[in-house]
Formats: C-alpha cells, structure tokens, sequence
C-alpha cells in the first residue's frame, strides 16, 4: 500500500537513444520535459542517472553498436522496472529492419527491442504522437507501482 | 596507433550513452589541468547502413528512407533526394508545389533552430530560456502537424510535385495566418530575451573561437560557417527560393555566441520567408504528372539543411531503381571544425563549443 503510493509519486523515466532518426526521442524529451505537453505534473520525471529510474524507454532499432551499452543500463536500474519501446523503430524495426535493396535491410540492426529486452510497453507511431506517449504513461505507472518487489 | 598528445596529462572520455551528450557518440578530450589540448571525436554508434540499404531498391521507397535519416530535418533530406531526380530528368515542378516545400522546410529549419536553443541554453544552465524554447516550439509543430499530417516526418516533396495531403485549402491558408502571428510575436520576444540577456552573453561570449581561415580549412557549413564570416548558403542557388525576399545572416564574430546569434538571426528570417509564402500562395497544380522514370546517370544536388550543406547524389537504372547512392550531412564538417574550436577552452566550455555548432549526429552516422 504504502510502496505503491510512494511508487506512484515519483516515476523517473530514463531515455535512451538506440540509433533511431531522433524524431522520437524529440518528441519524447519535448512530452517530458517541455511545459506545454509537461509529463512532470503527473509525477513523471527525465532522468539521465539508471540507478535512479524506474522506466527505460528506448527509442531506435537498438543498433549492434549501443546494445552492449543498453543492456549495461538496463542491469544498472535497480527492481521494479519496465521497458517501453517508444515508435516503429524499437517496435518492429521499420524501415531498417524491414526495407532492403540488393544487399538486403540495414546489417547494423540487432533489433528490435523485444529481441535485446523484457518489453512490457509499445507506444506506436513513427513517431508517436506526444498525447500517445502520456497515455502509455498512465498505463505503464499502475503495473510499475503493483509489481512485487 | 595512439597519436601523440604532447603535453596532455589527463584523458576524459565521454559516451557512448552519457547524459552531456544525448545523442550517442565519443568525444574523448585530452586536458592539461583543466585545459582542452586536443580533442578527437569519434562517430559510429548511430550507424544503421543506409547508403548499403539503398542500392537497388525503387526510387520512390529511397525516398521515404531519406526521410529517416533525420528526425529533425526529414523534410530536407527527401527534398534534397527528389531534386536529385528532377534534375536528372529535367521534371518541371508547379509554382505551388513550390511554394509549399519551401513553407514546409522552413518551418522546419525554424523548428530545428528552436530545439537547438533549447539544448543549448540547458547546457549552459539557464533553464527557463531552453523550456521557453520549447514553449516558443510549439505552436510551429502544430502548424506543420495541421499542414502535413505528421509533426515530424511531413513525407511533403514527392516526384514532380508535392503530397496531396501537404496542399492547404483556402481555409487552412488563412488558419495558418492567423496561428502564425502570434507565435511570430512570441518568437521576436524570445530572440530579444536571448540577445539582451547579460548572464547568457557572458556565459558565450569569446568562447570556442573558430577563425574564418578555419571554417574554410576544416569546410565548416551551415550557420556555423556563416557565423565566423563565409557568406554562402545553398538556398540562394535553388530556384524555389526566388519567389521570396530574404536575407543571408553572415556575422564574423565566430565564437558561440555568434553561432547562437546567427540562428536567432535566422529565425527572423525565416518567420519572413514563411509568411511571405501563405500571403503569396499561388493557385494551381500541385503535382506534374508527365514524366517517365528511366535510366538516369549519377547526379548530385546540394541543398542548405538547418545544420548547413546538405549533399545527395544517386543514379537510376533502366527499372527505375536506385544506384550509387551517397549522402553527406553537414554535421561531419561541422564537428571537424569544432574540435578545432574547442582547442584552449576549459573542460565545460569544450562540451558547449561542441554543442553550438548543432551536431545532429544520427545524421552524420546514418
């Protein structure tokens, strides 16, 4: 009871850039942070630390290159903890993934997400829209604040 | 081999994933106490191959893919991509097509320029002017997202035209007349807050000075260029820039704060262009169907992405598909430069010197 309600009461989101185009991760920094769209009022946090997150988002296909580093933060945020992978990149690889000329779609890709990570939220679009992401939020916090730990 | 560091005695590494950088990749700073003496940058984490991808896929899907290069300045990226084509098989493009990719782009230069002050006034602490930046931001993302259908990706330039869903009807015209204003007047405040504003003045000036013998020799691109003296931008050698009175920002200064001003600068300008545009927007055609894709030799356009020169180069095999492809985004010289810049500065000063010249990093990886 007590654990859920302090959960609740400060979320902190980790943002991690996988390769994507960075349209997403601007939208999301814009969501969380900008004052006209403002996560924060909803006790919703950005964070650059993992020891202090509770939620990594990650945005891109998850390149060969960054997972190493990804998985490195994700054993570094302390339980419980959820992985939302935010647009059609770390959802299902679009067009790197998926799209290939005469050599075949872009090799650099280990993705998507669900490969590399335990993912419990998708937020779809490429990229989302910023209200997509703030609803995801609303759901994703209750099963962060009921998970026994 | 390692190189030579002289006089370093310390290295600080920074990256892959570190919170000064947001975008993944590694500058590795050599200081002497607290002074930077050499600096190396490397870029290979945002890498997803896509020059590979490209060969021998139809042109129109290369198209799409240009597109995701950049999150930040998608529309610049296709419109490069589709010009390539119309210059090499000479496809005529109607007025109001180009009217409306020029309204697009700019928009989008406009909000490209924004995110920039917002990244950097947060680097440099002030963090009521970056959230403001985001505040000033706002009203353009939801113009180009009514315009276009999409806030980051407005897939707007097609071949010989644009989309038909980017052609505003009468009543969006006047729409975005009205929503432009004041956020136009939102924006002049904020530029004159920035420029009057002693604490962020004192925190840039005369750092990171990059001279214009320097531009030159590292081919430095974009604002930062014309910010340290080189009068060129590509948008005065395209024809669909004509229509419009604008000016070219050059300033000589060359240190931060001039990079900071020419964008503000810029904004002004492009708030000139862009109204220009709804005013003017002429009636017509918005797509020119009569064209056939065939074999087409390599050819290669240069267009003026937010960051600088943007360069695009490919050509067409009998089917139609996509050979050779080679893209250069500006952020490579621009960085190149920088690491020049950094040179002398303190440690904290080096990471801003980095930052101002704007590096959009999963451009230059692609």
């Amino acid at each position: 009871m007590l654990k859920e309600i302090s959960r609740k009461n400060a979320v902190h989101v980790m943002l991690v850039y996988s390769g994507g185009c960075n349209g997403c991760d601007i939208e999301v920094v814009n969501c969380v942070l900008s004052p006209y769209y403002d996560i924060e009022q909803y006790k919703v946090m950005l964070t650059w630390n993992p020891r202090e997150a509770d939620i990594l988002l990650v945005t891109g296909p998850v390149l060969k290159r960054i997972e190493p580093a990804l998985k490195a933060i994700y054993e570094a945020i302390p339980d419980p903890k959820l992985v939302a992978a935010v647009g059609s990149c770390a959802i299902n690889g679009n067009v790197f993934y998926n799209i290939g000329g005469d050599f075949g779609p872009s090799d650099e890709v280990a993705g998507p997400l669900a490969k590399v990570l335990p993912v419990a939220a998708n937020v779809p679009g490429c990229p989302p829209r910023p209200e997509d992401i703030i609803a995801t939020a609303a759901v994703a916090i209750p099963i962060l604040a009921e998970m026994e730990v | 081999m390692e190189k030579d560091r002289g006089e370093a005695d310390v290295e600080i590494p920074v990256g892959i994933v570190h919170p000064a950088l947001l975008e993944p990749y590694r500058p590795r700073f050599f200081l002497q106490d607290e002074v930077v003496t050499d600096c190396e940058i490397t870029l290979d984490a945002q890498h997803r191959g896509i020059e590979r991808m490209m060969e021998g896929i139809p042109v129109d899907k290369c198209n799409i893919i240009t597109e995701r290069i950049c999150g930040i300045c998608s529309c610049v990226h296709l419109w490069n991509s589709v010009r390539v084509v119309e210059k090499g098989l000479n496809i005529e493009v109607p007025v109001r097509a180009q009217y409306m990719r020029v309204i697009i782009n700019e928009l989008e230069r406009l909000t490209s320029h924004l995110i920039f002050f917002g990244h950097a006034l947060e680097i440099i602490g002030h963090e009521t002017l970056g959230m403001r930046a985001f505040i000033a931001r706002e009203p353009f993302m939801i113009l180009l997202g009514e315009l276009s259908g999409n806030r980051v990706h407005y897939a707007c330039p097609i071949i010989g035209g644009i989309r038909p869903r980017c052609n505003p009807t009468e009543e969006m015209r006047k729409k975005a007349l009205t929503m432009l204003k004041p956020a136009a007047e939102y924006l002049a405040d904020y530029a004159d807050r920035i420029l009057k504003d002693a604490m962020v003045m004192s925190r840039i000036d005369g750092i990171g000075v990059l001279t214009k013998e320097e531009a030159i020799k590292y081919h430095a691109v974009g604002p930062t260029a014309r910010a340290s003296g080189v009068n060129w931008d590509w948008r005065t050698e395209i024809d669909d820039f004509k229509h419009f009175d604008w000016d070219v920002i050059v300033l000589d200064g060359g240190d931060v704060k001039d990079r900071v001003v020419a964008r503000v600068l810029e904004c002004l300008e492009i708030l000139k262009i862009v109204e220009q545009g709804f005013k003017n927007l002429p009636e017509g055609e918005i797509r020119n169907r009569d064209w056939k894709l065939g074999k087409m030799p390599v050819t290669t356009c240069y267009h003026e992405a937010p960051r600088g020169e943007l360069y695009d180069s490919y050509g067409l095999d009998e089917k139609g598909n996509v050979r050779h492809y080679k893209c250069r985004t500006p952020t490579v010289t621009n960085l190149g430069s920088m690491e020049v810049a950094c040179l002398g500065e303190h440690l904290t000063d080096a990471v801003l010197t980095l930052a101002s010249c704007d590096p959009c990093l999963c451009c230059t990886n692609r």
